[in-house]
């Protein structure tokens, strides 16, 4: 629903760089990869947490 | 332990760095790995008490989320089982950050300030008492300061002949740490007893000694350490308190075991 804290695998906190990277890559038209090597989220477990994330709440919250 | 032992920083940061420690043994290398994960205390927040919660998350949810967040624990100021109170109150429509948290002790503040906690709609609202509580990684991983905290040798190449000519050579890959023994045929202007870490040519030897036949090797009891923190506390803060906790444990042994 939001982004997680932190990285499942590592620990690493990564949900301060979502929305830098939602408005640099899923709304702009920048390279995914080049944003979180920008943004300094290095391992992949870090980065799979970011690429495949969905934000739910604005879908589910109709339906409270 | 008599004998000193010889730190260098290879990269230092204030949240990741890489050092190398020789004059140790490699149970002793782990034995601090062991404890920058597992021993070194940190606050988190353990315990929320809801006063109001329309968000589209259910209490718990968000209660996690908050655990999460990586807290600044200064050194000295807290033991084991200590509370800081912390609250937030925000309304929708915004997003409540983890730079909305309210500490009661302005030593102890979130790390990051643009965790996002809850998006909030219109007429929704979220007031909460989080209790956070400083214990060690071993009862809960969202105690833990270290963050992907490894180490390994330290390396060294020995150029043992020529590669055979005409021939297209193999990428040989190597990773980590290299202390320069070979350096008349290293490429560019390297000297011998440089520590060179493997990125600088590509991780891949044959950039480094074109044209030769290598053999990699450990140079004994040197360890590399990569040490990446939470946020919670600097690296220098982790390494030191992972140490001195390993210490304390020696000295109580010693006293336990004395007749």
């Amino acid at each position: 629903m939001m982004v997680p804290v932190r990285c499942f695998t590592c620990g690493n906190v990564v949900g301060e760089h979502w929305e830098e990277f939602k408005a640099r890559a899923r709304e702009g038209d920048e390279d995914p990869e080049a944003v979180l090597d920008d943004l300094g989220v290095e391992r992949h477990c870090c980065r799979r947490m970011i690429v495949s994330h969905k934000d739910l709440v604005d879908i589910v919250s109709p339906y409270q | 332990m008599a004998e000193e032992y010889d730190v260098e920083f290879i990269e230092r940061g204030d949240r990741s760095a890489r050092f190398l420690v020789r004059g140790v043994t490699p149970a002793f290398a782990n034995g601090i790995r062991r404890a920058m994960i597992a021993d070194v205390p940190t606050l988190s927040v353990d315990s929320v008490r809801v006063i109001e919660n329309s968000s589209v998350m259910f209490d718990e949810q968000i209660a996690h989320r908050l655990g999460m967040v990586p807290l600044t624990t200064p050194e000295g100021e807290f033991e084991e089982g200590d509370v800081v109170t912390l609250s937030i109150d925000v309304k929708g429509p915004s997003t409540a950050y983890s730079g909305d948290l309210v500490s009661g002790d302005s030593v102890v503040e979130p790390a990051d300030d643009n965790i996002p906690i809850i998006d909030l709609k219109d007429d929704q609202r979220l007031e909460l008492e989080a209790e956070a509580v400083l214990d060690s990684g071993k009862s809960h991983a969202k105690h833990q300061g270290g963050v992907a905290v490894g180490y390994r040798h330290l390396q060294y190449v020995d150029v043992v002949g020529d590669a055979a000519e005409f021939e297209e050579q193999e990428p040989n890959i190597l990773r980590g740490v290299i202390e320069e023994r070979a350096a008349e045929h290293a490429e560019g202007n390297a000297v011998n007893g440089d520590l060179v870490p493997t990125e600088e040519f590509d991780n891949d030897l044959t950039n480094r000694y074109p044209g030769k036949e290598v053999e990699v090797n450990d140079v004994s009891n040197a360890f590399v350490f990569d040490v990446e923190t939470d946020g919670s506390l600097t690296v220098e803060e982790l390494v030191s308190r992972a140490v001195g906790s390993l210490e304390d444990r020696a000295t109580e042994l010693r006293e336990a075991v004395q007749l």
